[in-house]
């Protein structure tokens, strides 16, 4: 499907005479919570898609600010530092006009011994409504959304799930590949796959979308996804698990680097950040193996000269700056949405309503 | 004192190996007459209803008492344990302080007499002093105390040497080291078991090489052990992967003085209920993807479920079974946990290992029975004959546990058709800490006899 | 596809449509200035007609734009979910025009009043004036359309349907009474 607004209206654009007919209009969304990719149906993926396009749009206007969510409070719990994803966030909620409240967890009392659940009860007494969170613990979303009664937004948990990162990376990938669909197109996610939840989500979204995804790294980086692999995402998705940097580059339309951490050497996964560089870092001359226009991208933030060459992170086939400014748009997008389903409180996710003991 | 007539029900004897109909009297405490019915007269008795079996024997459960009485102590352990029909529990002494001089078990008996419960409380020492695997524990002192075994639960035996020289010194006390087998340098930081499940749901991998290697490592020094100290023995708790249960199965054929025991956990449940879903070992098969599936009905990580030895894969509960069977697998263990609100509702990682599991053992034993994987005489045999070779004559049952007549009561009743719904009000156990609740589980107990006296009943018995 | 009273043919909204664009002009006193903003979705082919109207009769290409105002829309929690945005697409520069929203019905008037939170946004037109094509009363709002292709009473339990050939196939307005269809009704069975 396209990305690009079907009905678009200047006086030099012919309107289609038939548009589509409301009954086979995609189903709104219907999540109150954005936890994880692995619940998203291609069409879902699209309505964050096409809601996104209107994002980038309004952050084309002189004022690049509208009401939808005026009167709204967009809570920001981050249990990590990070401060580009935390901005994103900020910034797509104050677009969309919502009152926002920041709680960096490392530098408040939350710390001090205060148990997650009495942290998201309290931001609840003071009014969120909307709950972004950022935990270094896989899963800690899904204990906040068990207690809150707003829409909880996972900003980052753990190893396990990056949602918003991962719908921006489809949303740059189908604006800068040709015919705006990823596919069948080669995607190569290279590096330390095994702590990344860019990667895990991202195997979710892009075999939904239909690419043919690799995933490349040390073996020791990979532990584990061999056997997903082998069963694949959901119904069967497969997806390729190889240490050849060769192989998973070759012909490649689009090759997303990943942050190496220096935790890594002392946990004895790594010889050395010199060693890695040379033997998985993206530099020009391995680029060079993949097709001719194929993107180059990074979730941040890069170690150029590691995982990445500096060159290449600057180079014209990068659009690791477009990343950066689509996800401010997606980040819009899905707050919107999820702002739609939990006004009404009929929205309904298997994954929010059953509680599970604990 | 306790009089209870069962008419008409199915009667379980591990240790004369039989089973069928027939009829208890109880009179006085003492089990009077023990009736098997023949032909005409037992027309309509079946397996699939009441069941009379001897007490269960638990040889693993944490009390928790002294140290951390919000999560249990004695008295609710106890309790606890009736209401999951055993009438015997093993103790394990990771406490605070740790049981590892008589003066811990002096004060836990005492709690067990004020309880007033007449289960049989009894204890494991430590191997090591504090468990801190470093200095042998008061072993003789211990064993003149009566515990039934040594055990560092909680951690193995960590350092080699030592667990050498507990073997050797608890043969010759004629006891058995209870080792958890685990390599720690595999499990740092581990969340769950690694494999399928954990990638998705990107936990900390959790080997079952772990677990392997270290019952290696123990058999080839149970082997060392052996040639000098005929009376060696180990016993190897909780195992969970079919690896390590192989390993038993060959050191056993080879004559080795091993012992092991899996838990109810490990036989039904798999790792894929962290991921949501909600059905047994079996149903998933051993190439169950829940995902696939469609089986994911509750919400994923619920912490209820973190547990050492994690919740292995569908192969590895289906081979926990098959052990069982074939009897590489001596008991059915509860390595009953019960945590506080405070330690377990808290993200997955952050969460305290273990289940709140003595009350829901027996109806997922049940469950195993019920889909072909475990005969009942197989399955009550595990939780009562089995356990009670393995702690010998030190309980007061003395080492039998048939339904003798002229002995003690102490027997379990219930009923296999009527199911109940596990809920956090029903648990005697302070440890609501159940991954069940919410669920129900077939073979509501109906009352519990321990020693002549009846420990748990339900509010129907009284009207029979 | 109509199922309700029709009130307005396809000739009589191609009339109607002529006329409007009339008034615009002699309103605006000829062209020069003049813009010509759809709200989306119906409002757009409407804008698009009166502005082919206007090259038609006076020769001059007024500019045509296309405005989704689901974003200033402050009903959110009266909607079951988020409505499918559109997109705004607008000719360069409002700045100082003569901006003639155009839209299908003019009702509470909320609409209206949410296009005009966003145009202000896109900045400072000279004038904004309203044209619909049917306007069926009940105003919530202070608002009034300046040109209004038919005047229709409607009672709030009646529901007007336009539609257009662009994004309905077929040109035609039809009103039709809400019926609450009780819940569980049998395929076939007669309701009420
Ligand atoms: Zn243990």
């Amino acid at each position: 499907m396209s990305a690009v607004i079907d009905d678009a209206a200047t006086t030099d654009v012919v309107v289609p005479s038939v548009d589509v007919a409301p009954e086979s209009q995609p189903v709104g969304w219907r999540h109150r919570h954005l936890l994880d990719v692995d619940g998203l149906t291609a069409i879902d993926l699209d309505l964050v898609m096409r809601t996104a396009d209107a994002m980038r749009e309004v952050l084309a206007r002189p004022i690049a600010k509208v009401p939808a969510l005026r009167g709204r409070n967009v809570t920001i719990l981050f249990y990590e530092a990070s401060t580009r994803t935390r901005v994103s966030f900020e910034v797509a909620a104050k677009n969309l006009s919502a009152d926002v409240v920041n709680i960096a967890a490392a530098t408040s009392s939350v710390t001090k011994g205060e148990s997650l659940i009495d942290t998201i009860r309290t931001v609840e007494a003071l009014g969120a409504q909307m709950l972004v969170i950022r935990h270094s613990v896989s899963g800690a979303p899904y204990l906040a959304a068990e207690v809150f009664s707003g829409s909880v937004l996972n900003g980052g948990d753990g190893w396990h799930a990056h949602p918003t990162q991962a719908l921006l990376d489809l949303y740059t990938m189908r604006s800068r590949l040709d015919g705006g669909s990823v596919a069948g197109r080669k995607i190569v996610i290279l590096g330390d796959v095994l702590h990344s939840r860019v990667a895990r989500s991202n195997i979710w979204s892009l075999t939904a979308a239909g690419a043919d995804l690799w995933l490349c790294g040390p073996p020791t980086l990979l532990r584990g996804f061999e056997a997903w692999a082998g069963r694949g995402a959901a119904a069967g998705r497969r997806f390729h698990v190889t240490s050849s940097v060769e192989d998973a580059l070759r012909d490649a339309d689009v090759v997303m680097a990943l942050r190496i951490q220096r935790e890594r050497m002392a946990s004895g996964l790594l010889p050395s950040l010199r060693e890695y560089a040379a033997r998985y870092g993206l530099t020009a001359a391995r680029l060079a193996l993949a097709k001719p226009a194929a993107l180059v991208m990074h979730p941040g933030p890069m170690n150029e000269g590691v995982e990445i060459a500096a060159e290449v992170a600057a180079g014209p086939q990068s659009v690791i700056t477009d990343q950066v400014t689509n996800g401010v748009a997606i980040r819009m997008a899905l707050l919107y949405l999820l702002a739609g389903v939990a006004s009404t409180g009929s929205g309904a996710s298997p994954a929010a309503n059953a509680s599970p003991a604990a | 004192m306790t009089d209870l007539d069962i008419g008409r029900a199915w009667l379980v004897d591990p240790t004369v190996a039989r089973e069928g109909p027939g009829e208890i009297v109880v009179r006085d405490g003492i089990l009077e007459a023990v009736t098997w019915l023949e032909r005409e007269e037992a027309d309509g008795i079946d397996a699939g209803g009441v069941v009379v079996a001897p007490g269960f024997i638990d040889l693993h459960a944490h009390l928790r008492e002294p140290g951390n009485e919000d999560a249990e102590t004695v008295a609710s352990g106890l309790a606890a344990a009736a209401h999951g029909g055993f009438t015997t529990v093993c103790a394990m002494p990771n406490t605070t302080p740790t049981l590892d001089e008589p003066g811990v078990l002096a004060r836990i008996r005492t709690a067990a007499a004020a309880s007033g419960s007449p289960v049989e409380l009894l204890a494991h020492g430590a191997v090591s002093t504090g468990r801190d695997g470093e200095t042998l524990a008061a072993l003789g002192e211990l064993a003149d105390a009566g515990v039934v075994g040594f055990s560092d639960d909680g951690a193995p035996v960590r350092s080699a040497s030592i667990l050498r020289n507990a073997l050797a010194y608890a043969g010759a006390l004629g006891l058995p080291i209870v080792d958890h087998p685990e390599d720690p340098t595999l499990t740092d930081g581990a969340e769950a078991n690694e494999g399928f499940v954990s990638t998705v749901l990107g936990l900390r991998g959790w080997p079952t090489a772990a677990e392997e290697a270290a019952v290696g490592r123990d058999l080839a020094i149970l082997a060392d052990v052996v040639r000098d100290v005929p009376g060696a023995r180990l016993h190897l708790t909780h195992l969970s992967t079919a690896a390590a249960l192989e390993l038993v199965r060959r050191a056993k054929a080879a004559g080795l003085p091993v012992t092991c025991d899996v838990t109810p956990h490990h036989l039904a449940l798999s790792d894929e209920w962290i991921a949501g879903a909600r059905r047994f070992a079996w149903e998933a098969g051993e190439e169950g993807d829940p995902w696939r599936d469609d089986a994911l009905v509750a919400a994923p990580y619920g912490s209820s479920l973190r547990v050492n030895p994690p919740l292995r894969t569908p192969a590895d509960a289906l081979a926990c079974l098959a052990a069982l069977a074939d009897g590489t697998a001596d008991a059915i263990a509860t390595d009953h946990a019960p945590h506080t609100e405070v330690d377990k509702m808290v993200e997955f990682g952050e969460a305290a290992n273990g289940i709140s599991g003595i009350e829901t053992a027996l109806g997922l034993v049940l469950e195993a029975v019920d889909a072909g994987h475990l005969t009942l005489s197989r399955a009550i045999e595990a939780l009562t004959a089995g356990p009670a070779a393995i702690l010998g004559r030190r309980s007061r049952r003395n080492g039998s546990v048939g339904l003798v007549e002229g002995a003690l009561a102490d027997l379990v009743v219930f009923d296999r058709a009527e199911r109940w719904m596990v809920s956090a009000d029903r648990l005697a156990s302070r440890g609501k800490n159940s991954p069940l609740i919410g669920l129900d589980l077939p073979g509501r107990v109906l009352v519990t006899i321990a020693g002549g006296q009846v420990a748990y009943e339900a509010d129907l018995v009284t009207a029979r | 596809m109509m199922s309700g009273r029709r009130i307005m043919t396809a000739d009589e909204i191609r009339r109607a449509t002529i006329r409007l664009s009339h008034e615009i002009v002699e309103k605006q006193a000829g062209t020069d200035g003049l813009l010509l903003i759809g709200i989306q979705r119906r409002g757009v082919p409407l804008a698009r007609r009166i502005a082919a109207a206007i090259l038609e009769n006076e020769g001059a290409r007024v500019p045509v734009g296309a405005l989704d105002i689901t974003f200033y829309r402050d009903d959110l929690s009266l909607v079951a979910q988020q409505p499918v945005v559109k997109g705004t697409e607008l000719p360069s520069g409002i700045d100082g025009r003569t901006v003639v929203l155009v839209d299908d019905v003019l009702y509470t008037g909320r609409t209206i009043r949410a296009a005009m939170d966003a145009l202000v946004d896109f900045g400072r037109p000279q004038a904004i004036r309203l044209a619909v094509l049917v306007d069926r009363g009940h105003r919530e709002l202070p608002i009034r359309a300046d040109h209004v292709g038919k005047n229709v009473p409607t009672s709030r339990e009646e529901l007007v349907r336009v539609h257009l050939e662009e994004t309905d196939g077929e040109d035609g307005v039809e009103i039709e009474r809400i019926v609450d269809v009780p819940e569980p009704v049998g395929a076939g069975e007669p309701v009420g």
